[in-house]
This record gives C-alpha cells, structure tokens and sequence, in this order.
C-alpha cells in the first residue's frame, strides 16, 4: 500500500509499504528503499523500530485514522496519513460544499462572555466565546465561516466538554 | 515540641514531596482529598486521608474550616499547606496557631507586609534593601524631569492610578521627558480621571533572580543562594536553572545579605524566596514569596539540603544557624512539565495520561504527581511533574535534561517537554545570555517549531515512516479483530474516540 503523509510543518512524503509475508516488508521512502523492521511494543501505540539500523522508540497517539501525532526521542510530529484510495477519493470530491459547523466546549468549564449573537457572519478562526478552565481563560474560536444560526448557552454556564455552544450555517446558505 | 503528624493541606506533586520529607523524618502524614483526587497519589502515599469533597478549589482545599477540622480529628499536630490554595493565606495561618497546631509557614504578619506592595516597598527601603528607583508623585514635568535626571535614564513615566498599559512612557533621554509626560498625563486623566504621575526607574533586559531564606524563630536567617527563572511567559516560568549564569559569588552574597535583610525586616520564620530584578551588575527587590516553591528542588540539589525536612524542624522550634556559609556545588536545571499545548497559546490540555515513561540514571530526579491512566481535570493547575536534572557543572546538567527529555514520554496530553527541549538547545540558553522576556521573542519568532540539533537522524522523515508502518499495521489488525473479535485496549481506545467524535 502506498501512503501520502503531510507534516504539520508543509513537508510531504510518499511511502510505499509491501508486506513481503510473516513480519517481513518493504519500505520505500520518496524511492528510496530501506530496511525496517517494525515491531509493536505494547499495543498501545508504542513501537520499536529499526530503520536502516538506525533505532528509534516512537510513540503515536492518533485522533482518527488520518491524523496521527509521532512522538519520537522528545520531539512531535503532527501528520496526516491518507492510502492511496482515501487519495484518489479526495482527489474525486475536490473541494466539498461549505459545511454547517457546531462549536463545541474544548474543555468542561464556565462560560465567561458570549461575543457573537444570531444573524452575526464569523470568519474562520474567529471568536465566539471565552471559556474558563483550569484557573485560565480560553477563547472558543470557530473553524469555519459562517453564520450564527443559534447560541445555546449564556454568560456563567457551566458547560461539560463538547457540549454545544453556537450553531454555525453555511455562510451563503442564510 | 516535636512534631509528629503533620497534615498536609495541598494536592498533586507538592504533597507527595512533602510527604516524602515526612517519611524521611518519621513523621506521619495525614492527606484531605478532593472527590476528583480520590485515586491521586498523594491520597495513596498518606497515612491517612480525609475526603473534602467537592472538586474545585473552593469545594476542596479551600476550605480552611474543614481542613482544620480533620487536623484536630486526626491527631495531627502540624499544617504544611505547600504552595497555592491556603499557603499564602494569614488568616488560615492565625486559625492554624490558634487552635494549638503549628503552622508550617511564616507568621500572618509576615504575609501580611510581604503580600502588600507598598507596604514591602516601604519596609525593603527602611531595612536598606535596593527596590527599583521611583519618585513620590511629581507636581509637573519640570519636577518629573528632575526626578529622571537623578535616577538616570531610560525612565518610565508611570500613572498613580494606572493599569493595563494606560498612562505609561518609556523616557529614554532627558529631552523626551516633557511631551511624554504630557501625553501620559493626559491619558491617565482621561481614563482613569487622576492624571497624576511618578517616575520609576526603567530596568533594561532584566533577569529575575531569586534567593532561598531559611529563618528560625531565634532570629536567625541564612540564605541557599539563587535560582534563575528568567524563562518564562506571561509570568509562568517553564525552566529554572541553579546558579544563575549571571551570577559569580561576590554577586551571590551580596542578594544573599540583602535577602536575609528582608527577611529580618518582617521576623519572618521558615523558608521563603526573596525575588528581585537583576540587570547589569545591580538587583533591585521584586516581592518575596512567603512559601516554599515550585522550584525548590534545583535549590535542594546543589546545597544538598532539604528544605521541606528544614521547615519543619524550623516549625518544631529547631535552629538554622549551622547551616550558613555554605556554598552551591554543581548545577540544577529543572523543567516543568505541563498539560499545555504550546502550539494553541499554552492551553491547558485535559485527558487521560497514557503510556507514561519516565527518565532515569545518573543526576535525575524526578519530583511528580502523575501516574498512568490519571484524569488531568480542568479543576487544578496544570502542573503534573518537576523534572530535575543534577550535573557537575552547567552543561553536563543541561545535557543530562536533554537526555531526560528524550527519554520521557507523556502520553494522552500536550505538554510543555517539546518546548522545553528545544529552548535549552538554543544559543541564548546554551551561553546563559538571556532574559524575562527571552521566550516571549523565541517563540514569536517561532523559532520553537525548529527541531534542535541534538535529533542525529531527521526525524521528521522518521516519523512519517512510523505513521505510515502504523497505518499499515493497524488496518491489519482491525481487519484481524473484525474476523475474529479480538480486541486489544489500543483498539477499542480508538473505537471510543471515533464514537465520541461522531456523537
């Protein structure tokens, strides 16, 4: 299987993996072949591995199948992983409708202000409330653009995490 | 009086320290816990625990009455309330006393002048420790002038009644004095109605170094050197490091004599940080923490002293004296480690701890509360460790935590570790050439998204290589475990967060 991995920092790779039977394989990396011998430690996402005899301990923690963050010797690498059909999937869908968007608490904590209100147009990245955890304050901020559709909580709830806090609609769908 | 159990009214890696010195002492400890830490470390370590109830501060470990409630229940004849919640806290101390237990920890009174800035202010200039130069309010700017000439420039033009940046100038040169004070003046007058001014002098590129106290109750004071905790943000320090770099021993008795003096100054008892601003071969006084603090360890290191085990005995009556004169032997670098997310503004990153691997070997010390599978919850600081490295000098020590960085792994949370690895590869930390606001511009610059020299391979390709090797291996399995319903933890573990993620 071949696989296109993108670092948070912009570099990319292209690895090809075949299994070559029992733990035996084949790696190429952006054509260029190396030895590897991958051994999962623990089965829970520790792994010992040999890469042209160089030795590495790494650990990964993965938020879904794509998105996985490499922790190795100190340092981490936020990576997106996709197969070639996930590729080739992506490559068909192109860029997909705007998407309605729920924000969401991060974090259980109280709701300190409300800085957006129904009917207000939100960039991505944009404010819409302070949340206050662990003796800080946090803004939640949106991914998307779009617009204020409904706010579910007030100044001084105290919210759980991913509890629902605005209601975004597409911005040209108002 | 001997003390013999000692309660201990904190939390988290303070109170299992504290409770290290105690066992070290025979003395007994007694923990309070709130409904969140029933499973915390501190709750196993004890002798006895006591639940508060609740889980925020207040609900908790603020709750003095409670707390001294458990202290007469349990027997205890003493208090450390550690750093945070009711350390701080005069009237918790005056209960403590009165109700016949020993407070470990400075008098109210103590607290008291040194918790109030000006009234610190005032009792450093009477004891004859340096403060930062700063007039009384001046009349005009002809008088502001005058003021500035006698102090040297660069000066800061200062509202009486100021905050949030408002009503303040940086003066650089006596002909800048006048529209300056001007402006300020009137923006003072307009925010805040009270356009009155002082002049202060401006500290360049100031480091903050801070000196350990020791007092008795006989009046005698002795100091263990200085700490340098110039890196940090937003005043939360991330790596603190004994000796200062910009310190030599002449420097170091001098702070030292001044910070006995302040401590004199107020009869203050116990340990306690006298922290000043240091620029330039001068060191004007800060504030002085009237607890022990998180940073004690590095102290403790390179004076092989126990400065916990040194609070008690102080608070059993014991004497300091033989313990003066002594000089730091090698060097201590400590790091906290953090549930934060540097790359998201240091945001506390909440979850459960997984997959946890501690550094070891020779000059390490590791001084924590975190154990796998513990909830980092959003009640408490966001502090879960203290790693601490020892060398026989400054760089053996700096590589020994680079070591130990590399060797730590802290699963299901962010933490501060990757930043701090990266900064004590940098060259302002490798030459010790830095200053308060060193990690401010370091990471503006961001310079921190840089892997440091020490990674020999690139490890960036590394790691897409394991990413890619972990996507190939998990889609195996998960086709292993469909088949024939095998399931392991790190499956069904990622099973939940995708549900979670769909709810």
């Amino acid at each position: 299987m071949k696989y296109f991995l993108e670092s948070s920092s912009g570099r990319t790779f292209e690895i090809e993996i075949i299994e070559l039977g029992g733990e035996a394989m084949s790696v190429t990396i952006d054509g260029r072949e190396i030895s590897a011998d991958f051994i999962d430690v623990d089965c829970r996402g520790q792994y010992a591995a040999v890469l042209d005899w160089h030795s590495f301990a790494a650990s990964i923690e993965e938020s879904d199948e794509q998105h996985l963050v490499v922790n190795i010797a100190g340092e981490s690498f936020m990576m997106t992983a996709y197969d070639e059909r996930e590729r080739a999937a992506q490559a068909v869908a192109g860029q997909g409708p705007a998407k309605a968007e729920v924000i969401k608490a991060s974090m259980p904590g109280l709701i300190i202000s409300i800085s957006s209100s129904v009917g207000d147009s939100l960039a991505a990245g944009q404010a819409v409330a302070v949340l206050e955890a662990m003796k800080m304050q946090n803004e939640v901020c949106c991914q998307n653009d779009g617009v204020v559709v409904e706010v579910l909580v007030a100044e001084g709830d105290n919210v759980e995490a991913n509890q629902p806090l605005v209601r975004l609609a597409p911005p040209d769908s108002e | 009086m001997a003390i013999k159990k000692v309660l201990i009214a904190n939390r988290g890696e303070i109170a299992v320290r504290i409770q290290r010195s105690c066992r070290d002492l025979g003395i007994e400890t007694v923990a309070v816990y709130s409904d969140a830490d029933r499973n915390a470390l501190h709750v196993r370590y004890a002798n006895e625990a006591y639940p508060l109830g609740g889980n925020t501060p207040a609900e908790s470990y603020l709750r003095s009455d409670l707390i001294l409630q458990i202290a007469k229940q349990s027997g205890a004849d003493a208090i450390h309330p550690g750093f945070g919640f009711l350390a701080e806290n005069g009237q918790f101390a005056d209960a403590v006393t009165a109700a016949g237990l020993q407070f470990i920890g400075p008098s109210a009174a103590a607290m008291a002048t040194m918790g109030d800035k000006l009234a610190s202010r005032a009792a450093m200039i009477a004891a004859s420790v340096p403060v930062v130069p700063g007039s009384d309010a001046v009349a005009d700017a002809a008088e502001a002038r005058q003021q500035a000439d006698k102090m040297g420039y660069p000066v800061m033009l200062k509202a009486s009644a100021g905050g949030g940046g408002k009503g303040i100038r940086v003066v650089r040169a006596a002909d800048e004095v006048e529209s300056a004070f001007a402006t300020a003046s009137g923006e003072a007058l307009s925010a805040f109605g009270d356009g009155r001014m002082y002049v202060e002098k401006f500290i360049t590129e100031p480091r903050h170094v801070e000196i350990q106290v020791l007092a008795d109750r006989h009046g005698n004071v002795v100091h263990f050197g200085e700490r340098e905790c110039s890196i940090q943000r937003r005043h939360q320090k991330l790596i603190e490091e004994a000796p200062s770099p910009a310190i030599d021993a002449p420097m170091r008795e001098a702070m030292g004599k001044a910070a006995v003096d302040a401590a004199k100054a107020v009869n203050y008892e116990s340990a306690g940080t006298v922290e000043f601003l240091w620029s330039q071969g001068e060191f004007y006084f800060l504030e002085m923490n009237t607890r022990i603090q998180v940073e004690h360890g590095i102290t403790e290191e390179v004076y092989s002293v126990d400065l916990i085990a040194q609070m008690i005995k102080v608070a059993s009556g014991e004497k300091v004296d033989h313990l003066a004169g002594r000089h730091p032997r090698g060097h201590a670098i400590e790091v906290r480690l953090n549930a934060e997310d540097p790359e998201n503004n240091f945001m506390p990153s909440l979850g459960v701890v997984d997959n946890l691997r501690w550094p070891g070997g020779p000059g390490v010390r590791i001084d924590s509360g975190v154990y796998s599978l513990m909830e980092v919850t959003p009640y408490y600081d966001s502090m879960l460790a203290k790693l601490i490295a020892y060398g026989s000098d400054r760089n053996e020590a700096r590589r020994r935590m680079l070591r130990m960085l590399q060797e730590l792994h802290v699963g299901g949370v962010k933490t501060s570790a990757g930043i701090a690895l990266n900064v004590l590869q940098s060259d302002e930390f490798v030459s010790g050439n830095y200053d308060t606001g060193f990690l401010e511009r370091y990471m503006e610059e961001g310079r921190h998204h840089t892997i440091g020299t020490e990674a020999p391979d690139d490890l960036e390709e590394i790691a897409a290589i394991v990413a890619a090797m972990h996507r190939q291996r998990a889609g195996k399995r998960r086709t292993i475990s469909s088949s024939n319903s095998v399931t392991n933890s790190w499956v069904s573990a990622a099973r939940r967060e995708q549900h979670s993620r769909v709810d």
